[in-house]
């Protein structure tokens, strides 16, 4: 493979990019109700009637692909920041316990039944916030205790709080009433359903920095996700560009579930697909990886939409069925040019 | 000629329960092999983090070019010192180009890639160890002895004047051994390069080293003094030229295990024989 350069690197990410803008277009344009564009472009009112095509358009349909891109976008990246860090090519955002950290700060929102908003929140996604954010730090506490260059225990420490917190969120789920239930389940599967667009904005702005920012820490990545020591060796300041990349993906997974609930799989095998076509260097993976990310969930999020419409399908259901076989052709594909630590 | 690199009176305990070196004290001076021996747990691995500056020793310093080695900071401490570990395969499939270029890591412009110079010295460093016709192969598809070849690079493209390497050889078959040392005999030679390399392999530092540090290991247990100390008629460690170093009752004493030496030319060989080995047995071996 070419090493990379910064013609390359520019050139891919601007065609992932447009390919990824025409998707979300294309994505914006499919459902259950037929849009018109020549109707849209008239603008928000024809005549004097409400265009029903603008609206259906412009206020729901287009925040609903922009969350799923930012989304997609946030999950990829963070999955690529954890493995790099935990050098470990099975982990994802949620492997120090995040997903079950923001559940379970989700499901004491719903059943406590607070009414209070913020900004015209509901406390769902605060609460869901604060639990992911909480339980990292949690976690990474936990891990500096079992030794600081460990990796075993932080994986350890997350294992054990992932399943501490699952078994909690399965207790009020077993003890929810009915519609509460419903709301939790809905939440845990995650969902798309995001109107407001000042939340959109702030979120996607926070996600895109944070993406930004974690580029710049590509080239000390790449030698980190080799070996501690290597790193320290060559002149790499470990511990404060571990805990950067660390504290910048935990926030941006923590923004991400907190506006979407828990959706599996695009942090594990974005990554891993994108690895498996470019390569490992992390100046390119995380740009490709994110944009790649973007691009899955916006197509996930639509089949979602319309395979059973005018229900609608969870979307991390969509992700996990085709992400499976989709990862495993992959994996057939290209294993002959990756090789697996024995 | 003035020590490039000297060690003072080190200790080092990773627990209180746990000293491994202590009171270690010698110099090095520039150009200069150095091989450090010594049994399993005697603190060799401990002793080249600590003079690569990575673990820092309880009680002792390390005077890097007549100044402490804490004072360069992580980034001048690269810039003189190298460290090549045991061979591995990491996790992630970088290729040899990918892997040598990140040791000019520190140095990449504000954008995140390599300047011209940076390519040179890695291009440099990959004829240097025979790796150039490998630079597009993934780290993982190479042999073991191929892949130290590539670590040296990387330590090589830092451009440093010591090279510290742990255990390079162990899990090469003999020809990549021989080959290993080879190579870093011909750094040392082209480059006046300082080497310090850990090693079990007493035969081939003999052959290749001009000095030799021989850990011995620390009592442990109640016998042990409590701020983890030697009793001063019996340093552990001693240090000088390998046929000195390496003389067969050092080695008995150090490892605890009987050798039967003999001469290649003008280095010792030594030869391990535990109760029953086949020549066991053989007259004029010491008991």
């Amino acid at each position: 493979m070419q090493p990379l350069t910064p013609k390359i690197l520019l050139f891919r990410t601007a065609v992932a990019a447009l390919l990824l803008i025409a998707i979300m277009l294309a994505c914006a344009l499919v459902g259950s109700q037929d849009v018109s564009l020549r109707a849209v472009f008239r603008g928000p009112r024809d005549g004097a009637t409400p265009s029903l095509d603008y609206e259906i358009l412009m206020r729901v349909r287009i925040p609903r692909v922009l969350l799923a891109a930012m989304v997609g976008a946030a999950l990829a990246s963070s999955g690529v920041i954890f493995q790099a860090l935990l050098r470990n090519p099975l982990a994802d955002p949620y492997i120090l316990g995040i997903s079950s950290g923001a559940g379970l700060g989700a499901i004491i929102a719903v059943i406590s039944g607070l009414s209070w908003t913020l900004w015209g929140r509901s406390p769902i996604a605060i609460f869901a916030f604060v639990g992911a954010l909480g339980t990292v730090w949690l976690v990474w506490g936990i891990g500096r205790i079992t030794g600081r260059h460990q990796v075993a225990g932080l994986l350890l420490a997350g294992v054990v709080v992932n399943a501490f917190f699952s078994a909690m969120i399965m207790f009020l789920v077993s003890i929810a009433r009915g519609q509460q239930l419903y709301a939790t389940i809905f939440w845990l599967m995650g969902n798309m359903t995001e109107e407001d667009l000042f939340v959109l904005w702030v979120g996607g702005g926070g996600i895109l920095a944070g993406i930004v920012a974690l580029f710049f820490l590509g080239p000390q990545l790449n030698i980190i996700s080799v070996g501690h020591q290597d790193a320290r060796s060559i002149g790499v300041s470990v511990e404060r560009v571990e805990l950067t990349a660390f504290a910048i993906s935990a926030f941006i997974t923590a923004v991400a579930v907190s506006l979407s609930g828990l959706i599996g799989f695009v942090g594990l095998i974005v990554p891993h697909a994108v690895r498996l076509l470019f390569g490992p260097d992390h100046r390119q993976l995380l740009p490709l990886s994110s944009l790649a990310g973007a691009m899955f969930l916006v197509v996930a999020d639509t089949i979602a939409r319309i395979v059973v419409a005018p229900a609608q399908l969870p979307v991390g259901v969509v992700t996990a069925m085709i992400g499976g076989p989709f990862f495993l052709f992959l994996l057939v594909r290209y294993s002959r040019r990756v090789y697996w630590p024995t | 000629m003035t020590a490039v690199l000297q060690v003072n009176r080190v200790s080092f305990r990773y627990g209180p329960q746990k000293p491994v070196l202590s009171g270690i004290d010698f110099a090095i001076e520039r150009g200069t092999f150095l091989a450090v021996a010594g049994p399993n747990g005697a603190g060799k691995s401990t002793l080249i983090r600590i003079m690569a500056g990575i673990l820092k020793p309880q009680s002792g310093n390390i005077l890097l070019e007549g100044r402490d080695l804490n004072s360069y900071g992580i980034r001048g401490i690269a810039q003189r010192i190298a460290l090549v570990r045991q061979e591995f395969v990491p996790a992630f499939g970088f290729s040899v180009m990918e892997t040598v270029l990140m040791a000019r890591t520190p140095y990449y412009d504000q954008w995140g890639f390599e300047s011209h110079q940076d390519r040179d010295l890695v291009l440099k460093a990959l004829e240097l160890t025979d790796t150039a016709r490998l630079a597009s192969r993934a780290l993982g598809s190479l042999s073991s002895g191929e892949r130290q070849r590539v670590f040296i690079a990387r330590a090589l493209a830092q451009n440093t004047p010591i090279l510290l390497l742990d255990e390079p050889t162990s899990f090469l078959d003999l020809k990549y051994q021989v080959g290993i040392y080879d190579l870093l005999k011909s750094i040392q030679a082209d480059m006046a390069a300082t080497i310090i390399a850990a090693t079990h392999d007493i035969n081939l530092a003999s052959q290749y080293c001009d000095e030799a540090l021989l850990l011995y290991p620390l009592a442990e247990g109640p016998e042990a003094p409590a701020d983890g100390s030697r009793l001063p008629d019996r340093p552990q460690f001693r240090v000088g030229r390998t046929s000195e170093i390496f003389a067969p009752e050092e080695i008995q004493r150090a490892f605890g295990i009987r050798v039967f030496s003999g001469r290649v030319g003008t280095e010792r060989f030594v030869l391990p024989l535990g109760t029953r080995a086949k020549d066991a047995h053989l007259p004029g071996l010491p008991t």
